[in-house]
């Protein structure tokens, strides 16, 4: 008998295509794994258990037919819930939208789906998409499956928790500052923020529209490739205007190896303030583990990231308060009821509706862009834009790709991070990307000796230079599975595997 | 300068987001602490800095092809009103906005 635990979406898809089981039979594995297990994670807002019986169903009745199946049939997916599926509510985690039904289904959800996948549910994240620990969602917390007294990073952490507690084979996420990555390295699983426009967004509720993207949550490198294959491979999304053609086969290379390709590392970065030692060293031994398989190692310099999180944190609450002013109580979401004037009505429905991270990064947003100061950080902001933009394109003329933190620290405990500018801070890794659209992926490296959590490495690349990212992933995939760190790659987190999930 | 409760109470006006009086004391310390740390920003010298106001900055706009396309985009109007939290007929529904009529329909 096995395990969904045991099985990377790559086999699930296998073993519907010959035949080893059904994708309705993994479909009931994986809800029996979900009712087992999501008491102690909390990581779905919503189960779909009809919508994932009806979907296995089809592909098993295609399979049947002789009809071909596609490369995701029958893997279980969870939905970040900013993202629109009919069928299900797409809440944000917020009491704006807390009775919100889809009404379409979001491009990058319905490309899993006609992939073959089973959508298991919606899961938890910070309101809005604004938080690093998902402790900003309304309705209620999530755990870290490797230690549920500690947050799973945010603010796609119901994604990430879900992969690394096995109710789910792959999640899909999205990433503003870091989102995807972040919680990507503090659950212990793969999480790739891809390239600005490589795939769409259509459907998914927007945040910060210069800087949002969709990437999957996978336990394998091969299983994050095979998802970005199902939401690039239809091309590009006529329904998004930022949506680019990426046509690239994401498995091609995957196992290509590194040998005379060059890897950079930024020292200053390395000597960062706030950076601990377990990620220090763990860094430094997948550095070693790159180099002992042939990659070069240069150094690189970042003069203008120091200024990212400034830069972003102007950009980034503007475009969410252009973005989020469409709640206004009146053709959706919370109203306020028995209100005199529409300004009332408006005005108490945003106050009742959004929780308190939701008003100060819209209140930032009202007056970064108010008349007088506009002109003092959001225009400069986007001019350091620039300069971090070339920063990165100088950087990528002497290397292939950059190896730095995910984040400066493992998964810390509830309540130990709750100064709100304090929390901003813990992105400073992985914000420089969304500032210039370039793709990332976060690699888990095993357990630190100290923390016995998850600890990550993160690989940045030029903009859609995807693949070969992965090509890298993989690398230290490989260094890891040989014995750097935990071993074994990312496996279910221990106290959850084997609660359910026996196919 | 930091930000005053009255600047503060005049930005959530203009956001439209009723605060109580707590609430508003505890955004100004918020506002003042997140705008400190937007400081970087302002040291530079950005003299001949083009801004970079989207991450694709070479690529054109795409523009959708000029038909009406119902079938896919537009949604049909009882879907578009189902999550409305109060709707008459085919239309939203709001509190008057011309005058202080009583008169309901």
């Amino acid at each position: 008998m096995a395990s969904l635990d045991s099985l990377s979406a790559a086999q699930i898809a296998a073993g519907v295509r010959n035949g080893d089981f059904t994708a309705t039979e993994v479909a009931q594995a994986a809800l029996d794994a979900i009712d087992g297990r999501e008491k102690d994670v909390q990581a779905f807002l919503q189960v779909s258990a009809d919508l994932a019986l009806k979907a296995a169903a089809q592909t098993d009745a295609r399979r049947a037919a002789g009809e071909k199946i596609g490369p995701l049939a029958g893997v279980p997916v969870a939905f970040k819930d900013n993202m629109h599926l009919v069928g299900t509510r797409t809440t944000c985690a917020s009491r704006m939208l807390e009775n919100y039904e889809s009404v379409f289904t979001a491009t990058c959800v319905r490309r899993m789906l006609d992939a073959g996948a089973t959508p298991v549910g919606k899961a938890n994240m910070d309101e809005f998409a604004f938080g690093s620990t998902t402790e900003s969602s309304a309705f209620h917390r999530t755990n870290n499956p490797w230690d549920t007294s500690r947050v799973p990073g945010g603010s796609s952490g119901g994604s990430a928790a879900a992969v690394a507690a096995g109710e789910a084979t792959l999640a899909l996420g999205s990433d503003t500052g870091g989102s995807i990555r972040q919680p990507a390295s503090f659950c212990g699983v793969v999480g790739m923020k891809p390239t600005y426009g490589a795939v769409s967004r259509y459907g998914v509720v927007a945040f910060g529209s210069s800087l949002d993207q969709v990437g999957p949550f996978g336990r394998r490198v091969e299983d994050v490739a095979l998802a970005m294959n199902a939401l690039t491979a239809p091309g590009r999304d006529p329904l998004d205007s930022t949506s680019q053609d990426c046509a690239v086969d994401f498995l091609e290379h995957l196992d290509d190896p590194v040998e005379g390709l060059s890897v950079g590392v930024v020292p200053q970065l390395m000597e960062a303030k706030g950076l601990s030692q377990e990620v220090r060293d763990a860094l430094a031994a997948a550095l070693d583990s790159l180099r002992d398989q042939g990659a070069r190692v240069v150094e690189v310099d970042l003069p203008n990231i120091a200024s990212a999180i400034a830069a972003y944190y102007v950009i980034a609450p503007c475009e969410a308060f252009s973005n989020l002013a469409r709640f206004d109580g009146v053709r959706y979401g919370y109203q306020e009821p028995d209100c005199a004037t529409l300004a009332q009505q408006t005005s108490l429905s945003r106050a009742h509706g959004f929780g308190e991270e939701a008003k100060r990064r819209q209140m930032l947003g009202a007056y970064l862009l108010s008349s007088g100061v506009y002109e003092k950080y959001y225009y400069p902001a986007q001019q350091v834009r620039t300069l971090i933009t070339q920063d990165y394109a100088r950087a990528y003329q002497s290397c292939d790709v950059i190896l730095l933190p995910s984040a400066p620290t493992t998964a810390w405990r509830f309540g130990d991070v709750s100064d709100p500018t304090q929390m901003y801070a813990s992105d400073m890794f992985t914000i420089s990307n969304n500032i210039c659209g370039n793709g990332g992926v976060s690699v888990p490296l095993g357990l630190s000796a100290q923390t016995h959590m998850p600890v990550s490495a993160q690989l940045q690349g030029p903009a859609f230079s995807d693949r070969r990212l992965l090509r890298f992933a993989r690398a230290i995939e490989r260094g890891v599975d040989q014995g750097l760190g935990l071993g074994g790659g990312a496996p279910v987190a221990p106290a959850f595997a084997g609660r359910g999930g026996d196919l | 300068m930091a930000l005053s409760q009255d600047d503060v109470a005049g930005i959530a006006d203009y956001a439209r987001i009723a605060l109580t009086p707590d609430e508003l004391e505890q955004m100004t310390t918020y506002m003042n602490e997140a705008v400190e740390l937007l400081e970087p920003i302002r040291e530079y010298d950005l003299e001949g800095v083009e801004p970079t106001f989207h991450p694709i900055g070479d690529l054109s706009n795409v523009m959708g092809a000029d038909v009406v396309d119902d079938s896919v985009r537009a949604l049909p109007i009882d879907r578009a009103l189902e999550n409305a939290p109060s709707a008459h007929g085919r239309y939203f529904r709001v509190p008057s906005i011309l005058g202080d009529s009583e008169e309901d329909f």
